[in-house]
Order: structure tokens, then C-alpha cells, then sequence
């Protein structure tokens, strides 16, 4: 898992490069405010290439939180 | 590139006083990773730039074509899809796939096309047009099977193929090669349909990362090289010519040497764009000389020139080649069969490119030849390309004729019979652009220009653009220099000055200066000169009729130059374009 997270951290981190890693791992959409639809559609495709895995689309509006990214990795 | 490493290279800090690059990205969807890819690509391929890319507005390519004004970019890069050539050959819109309205769908897109034509063929006047084709494939929408093509399929793509074809014909468009892109993308992998419907994206990651990779590299556009050596034996021809005798060398079907008759025939095609070629064999001259008179040799004697065939080293012949052609090694490439030869030169001439002839493999032949395209390949070919090899073979004779490397006297310049054309405000002149570009001995300052900055400059009605033209008794050697500068009163701001080196020695610039002062009639000549690593033959020019100090601003007064300008025998002629 370390290492799941880590990588997870990486794709946050390119898609927000201003946020440090304990902002990363509190970040929900609502509370950032550079956490717009853009970022969400960028943060999936950085993720599905990283994790080699296909987001549902009707997933994706609940995966508004690092730590709902988390634990979709960890059920897939 | 994976997605997330070109948002780091995006996200990465530029290191300041960058030139910035604008360009306009204009799509019918949302930008959204092609931006991405694209800009971490540029930012790869051109260190020496900063890409800042602007995305027209969503779901109106043509609107955001025919908008686009040249001042907001330096670029603009059109990256078409079916979908913008009617909507309904999309997935996001409902319009119907019933005959009657495939059939209303190619009329549409024969006139989507057409405005697409002429809003680019006006844009790409002023700015540089990078245009990819449909990449995409087409929707399910029609009645054959997906293995047939019908009626309106076919039709969709005439008006595809018409469009790109009668662009294609404008210098200001590139058109990214629809083969290239499959060899890096397969077109059953491009689409995306989820991220299409969820965010109006609809290329695949990998799709993207390959076209913002190609666009990228169309705007790079890489200088062409300027000369190939190659040797003869099982290179040019299978066998050894001294062994096997004229009759016994090869390049068919038949003695399963073809490969070598197809890079006679590729040599050839290089030829006749403009690129020099050179032999490099050790061998026996006459035995050579010989086996170029076969008649069914696809390469001619007359396109190479010069022939180094001796016994000694191959490092020799190519110094020679290279002072005949007055070409440094860098835009060079270096063939042979040898593995050690090619080694040695290679340890010579670092910086030119040296290849092995793979000649028992018909497959690497093929790459290499692919290879050399891509090296020697030029965006349009021009009148100067062709009339290159006669050039340098003119400037062969004049060195011969006239005691170089001493200065020729005025009784051989009084008896070259010069011709000198000046050319004032040809304006979509691209021969002026390319010479700017590539000289570098002598360069007023070493300033280059991007199409677009070049296009904006001479289009100024302030600026003095002159081109000129030389020929004398030996041949012609085409237009071999450029001036660009702006008339205030009584004098002329030189901003950029380029001759090429095959015209040294021969008084033309001494002729430009005579002519600014006499047919513009000012009193005194402004150098915007900064030294380059390679300009010292314009610094020695410049110290000759100006004075040994090059310090700026350098000017240069019509009597000081009178004083000091040798005498001109040449005759001329003037062509205004008002």
C-alpha cells in the first residue's frame, strides 16, 4: 500500500503542484479551490494511466476527495 | 509521454529571458491534454522557447479560424475532426444517421470545407498553419458493412483529400502526414468515447501524447541537411567494381541487389531537390568512369559533384568534398558500407552525421533511406535548391579561374562579365527567408526569425527588402543575398544583412552598399552589426570600408565608402515591386 500511496501522491501533485503532500492527502474538492472539473477529468486520466485501470464515468462525480481516490484503489 | 510527466515538464519553472512562442490552438472539442502534450513537447524540442498556447473557442473551429487575427499568434495550429466538418459525424450530437441525412451531412461538409479552405488560405499568408487532418474514425452511421466503404464514406473523404490537397499548395500551410501519425498511433486505439462524452475530449492519452508529439515537431521545423558523401562499392552498387569488373556491379531483381538500385534511384530524387552529392570510393578512376556511363545507372554522373575516388583516406576525400562545397560537417550526412570507415570518419567529423550501409539488409535499407528523408526533407522545394550543384559547380571554376585563395585581380573580375539583379520589396519572396536563416559567415548579427516574425517584418511598407541575384560567365549562382532595413531621412538602418559564401570574393557586397547609397539616395548606412562566432568574413568586410572599429553604432558614410570601396565591374539591373 506505501507504495499505492505514494504514486497516488505523484499524480495529485502533478495535477495540483502547489499543494504539499499533507495538503494533497486532506484534499476534497470543496475545499480547494483550484479543484475544478478540468482537474478532476485530468486527475482520472493521470491516475488510469499510472494505475493502468479504467474509471467508471458514473464513478467519477464520487471521487471528489484524495482519500476517495484512495479507497477506490484499494477496492479495484 | 505518459500524461504525467508532460504536466511536469509544463509545471516546471522556464529559465528567464526566454522568446516567447504564441500559438493558437484551434479544435472543435475541448483542448483539454493535447494542450498539455503539446506544450510539454515544444518545451522539449525547443529549449530555447517559451510555448504559451491559447485554445480558441470550444465547438467552433471555424469561427475560431476565421477570427483568428496574424498579431495574436505566431503559430496557429488546426487540429480538424470529422465532427467539425459536420456535427453529426460526432458522438455528441443526435442528428440523425438516416440516409437522407447522410446524405444532407456531405453536403454540409463539402461546404464546411470550403470555408475552412479560405479562411486558412487567408490566415496562413501572415501566420504559419499547422493543420492535422481527421484522425478520428467515423462514426457506425452507414448503411454497408464495416468492412465496405460506402458512397458517403468515400465522398467524406474526397472533400477531406480535396481540402488538404489544395492546401497543401500554400507555402504558409504544413500539413501533418496523416502515415506518420499511424506509425505512432494506431487509429483503432485514438478514440476515447468516455472521456468523449464526460468531458468533450476524444482522443485516447496515447493518442494525444503522439499528435501534441507531431504538432510540436511540425512547429520545430528542423533545417534540412545540406549534402550526402557516399561511397560506390556495395553501397551505390552490390560488388566491388575492381573485382568485379563494370559489367559484374549490380543493383536488380534479378542478382538480388534491388535495394541498391533504390538508393540509386533515392540519391537521385535528392539531387534533384537541391541536395549535394558527393562520392567518397577508394577506387579506379577510370573504372568509375566507366560504370557511371552504364546506361541503366539511376544516378547520374552529373548530379554528383565532386567525385574523391583515389586510394587515400576516406577522411581526405570527405575534407575535400567539404571545402568544394563550402559546407560545415554538421549539415552533412556520411555513407558507407564499412563499419571502420564509417568509424573513422565519424572520429574526424564529429558533429556530421555518419551512417553504415546495412547492405545485406534490405528492411534497414529501407529505415536508412526513411531516415535520410526525414534529414533532408524541406517544407516546399524552390527555384535556388535547383540551381544548387550548378552553383557550387560555378564557384568550383571562378576558384580555378581566378587564383583563389588570393583575391582576384581586377583585370579577371573586369573580364567575369558579372551580372548583378537587385530585387526591392518582393515581399513573399521565401528564398529571402531561408537565406537569412541559414548564413552564417556572412551575417550582419546572426539574427534569425521565426515565419511568422519574418512575415510580419517585410509586410511593414516602412522596411527595404532587397534580394540579389548573381551571375557571370562561369554560370549562375542564384540569389545569394539578402538586406533588410528601415530608410529614416537621409539614411538606412541596416537590420539584416546575409550573402552567401559561394558569392565571396567577387565585390557584391560592395555593390549592395552602392546600391543603398545610390538608388536610395542616403548619405550614411546604420549597421545594427553584433559579432557572432561565425561572422568573422562580414567583420573583415565591415572593418574594410568602415574603419577597424566595430563598435556600436557602426556607420558608414557615402564618401567614406567611396574612398574605400575597390572598383565594381559588374553590370545591373533593378527590379521594384512597388
Amino acid at each position: 500500500m506505501p507504495d499505492q500511496n505514494e504514486r497516488l501522491l505523484r499524480c495529485f501533485s502533478s495535477v495540483f503542484p502547489t499543494l504539499t503532500e499533507e495538503e494533497i492527502e486532506n484534499a476534497t474538492a470543496e475545499s480547494i479551490g483550484i479543484w475544478d472539473s478540468l482537474s478532476t477529468v485530468t486527475l482520472a486520466a493521470v491516475v488510469q494511466e499510472e494505475f493502468d485501470l479504467e474509471i467508471d464515468p458514473e464513478v467519477l462525480p464520487s471521487l471528489n476527495s484524495y482519500q476517495a481516490f484512495r479507497e477506490y484503489l484499494i477496492t479495484r | 509521454m505518459k500524461l504525467i510527466k508532460a504536466l511536469k515538464i509544463v509545471q516546471s519553472p522556464p529559465p528567464g529571458g526566454l522568446r516567447r512562442l504564441r500559438i493558437l490552438l484551434a479544435c472543435g472539442f475541448t483542448p483539454l491534454h493535447l494542450q498539455t502534450f503539446l506544450q510539454a513537447n515544444l518545451r522539449v524540442l525547443m529549449p530555447n522557447v517559451l510555448p504559451e498556447i491559447k485554445a480558441g473557442v470550444f465547438g467552433d473551429l471555424i469561427g475560431n479560424i476565421e477570427k483568428f487575427k496574424s498579431s495574436e499568434a505566431d503559430f496557429l495550429i488546426v487540429a480538424l475532426e470529422w465532427s467539425d466538418l459536420d456535427p453529426r459525424l460526432g458522438i455528441r450530437r443526435l442528428g440523425g444517421w438516416r440516409p437522407q441525412q447522410l446524405s444532407d451531412i456531405a453536403i454540409c461538409a463539402e461546404s464546411a470545407a470550403k470555408r475552412i479552405r479560405s479562411a486558412l488560405e487567408i490566415v496562413s499568408r501572415d501566420t504559419t498553419t499547422i493543420l492535422s487532418m481527421p484522425t478520428l474514425p467515423l462514426p457506425p452511421a452507414f448503411a454497408t458493412r464495416l468492412i465496405q466503404s460506402s458512397p458517403q464514406e468515400l465522398q467524406l473523404h474526397r472533400i477531406a483529400g480535396q481540402l488538404c490537397e489544395s492546401l497543401s499548395a500554400s507555402p504558409g500551410i504544413r500539413i501533418l502526414n496523416s502515415q506518420a501519425m499511424a506509425e505512432i498511433s494506431s487509429p483503432a486505439s485514438r478514440y476515447d468515447i468516455n472521456s468523449d462524452l464526460l468531458s468533450g475530449f476524444p482522443y485516447s492519452l496515447s493518442h494525444a501524447s503522439a499528435t501534441g508529439e507531431l504538432l510540436a515537431r511540425m512547429i520545430e521545423n528542423r533545417t534540412p541537411l545540406k549534402g550526402l558523401i557516399t561511397d560506390l562499392d556495395d553501397t551505390i552498387w552490390s560488388g566491388i567494381l575492381g573485382e568485379d569488373g563494370v559489367e559484374g556491379i549490380s543493383w536488380n531483381l534479378d542478382r538480388h541487389s534491388q535495394m541498391h538500385g533504390v538508393y540509386q534511384q533515392f540519391i537521385s530524387s535528392l539531387a534533384a531537390t537541391g541536395v549535394l552529392i558527393g562520392v567518397a570510393s577508394k577506387n579506379n578512376v577510370s573504372l568509375v568512369q566507366e560504370a557511371f556511363e552504364r546506361k541503366d545507372l539511376l544516378l547520374s554522373q552529373e548530379d554528383v559533384f565532386p567525385f574523391e575516388v583515389h586510394w587515400s583516406s576516406k577522411i581526405e576525400s570527405v575534407g575535400r568534398i567539404l571545402r568544394a562545397w563550402n559546407i560545415s560537417a554538421d549539415s552533412i550526412v556520411f555513407i558507407d558500407d564499412s563499419p571502420a570507415e564509417v568509424a573513422e570518419v565519424q572520429t574526424a567529423f564529429p558533429e556530421m552525421i555518419c551512417r553504415v550501409f546495412p547492405k545485406s539488409d534490405s528492411a534497414a535499407i529501407l529505415a536508412l533511406l526513411r531516415d535520410l528523408r526525414d534529414l533532408f526533407g524541406k517544407p516546399v522545394i524552390t527555384e535556388e535548391d535547383m540551381l544548387r550543384l550548378r552553383s557550387i559547380r560555378t564557384a568550383g571554376a571562378w576558384r580555378s579561374e581566378s587564383g583563389a585563395p588570393q583575391t582576384p585581380s581586377d583585370e579577371f573580375l573586369r573580364s567575369a562579365e558579372a551580372r548583378i539583379f537587385f530585387e526591392c520589396g518582393y515581399r513573399s519572396d521565401n528564398r529571402a527567408f531561408e537565406l537569412v536563416n541559414k548564413t552564417n559567415q556572412f551575417n550582419l548579427n546572426g539574427r534569425r526569425y521565426s515565419e511568422s516574425d519574418w512575415r510580419r517584418l517585410i509586410s511593414d511598407p516602412s522596411e527595404v527588402l532587397l534580394t540579389v541575384t548573381y551571375e557571370d560567365k562561369f554560370g549562375a549562382l542564384g540569389k545569394i543575398a539578402v538586406l533588410l532595413g528601415k530608410r529614416r531621412g537621409d539614411e538606412v538602418h541596416l537590420q539584416t544583412w546575409v550573402m552567401s559564401c559561394r558569392a565571396f570574393s567577387r565585390r557584391i557586397e560592395h555593390q549592395c552598399l552602392r546600391f543603398l547609397f545610390v538608388e536610395l539616395g542616403v548619405n550614411r548606412i546604420i549597421f545594427e552589426f553584433a559579432p557572432t562566432a561565425r561572422n568573422g568574413p562580414f567583420q573583415d568586410f565591415l572593418k574594410s570600408v568602415a574603419g577597424p572599429s566595430l563598435e556600436a553604432p557602426v556607420s558608414l558614410t557615402k564618401d567614406t565608402f567611396s574612398e574605400n570601396a575597390p572598383e565594381l565591374f559588374h553590370r545591373i539591373e533593378v527590379n521594384v515591386n512597388a
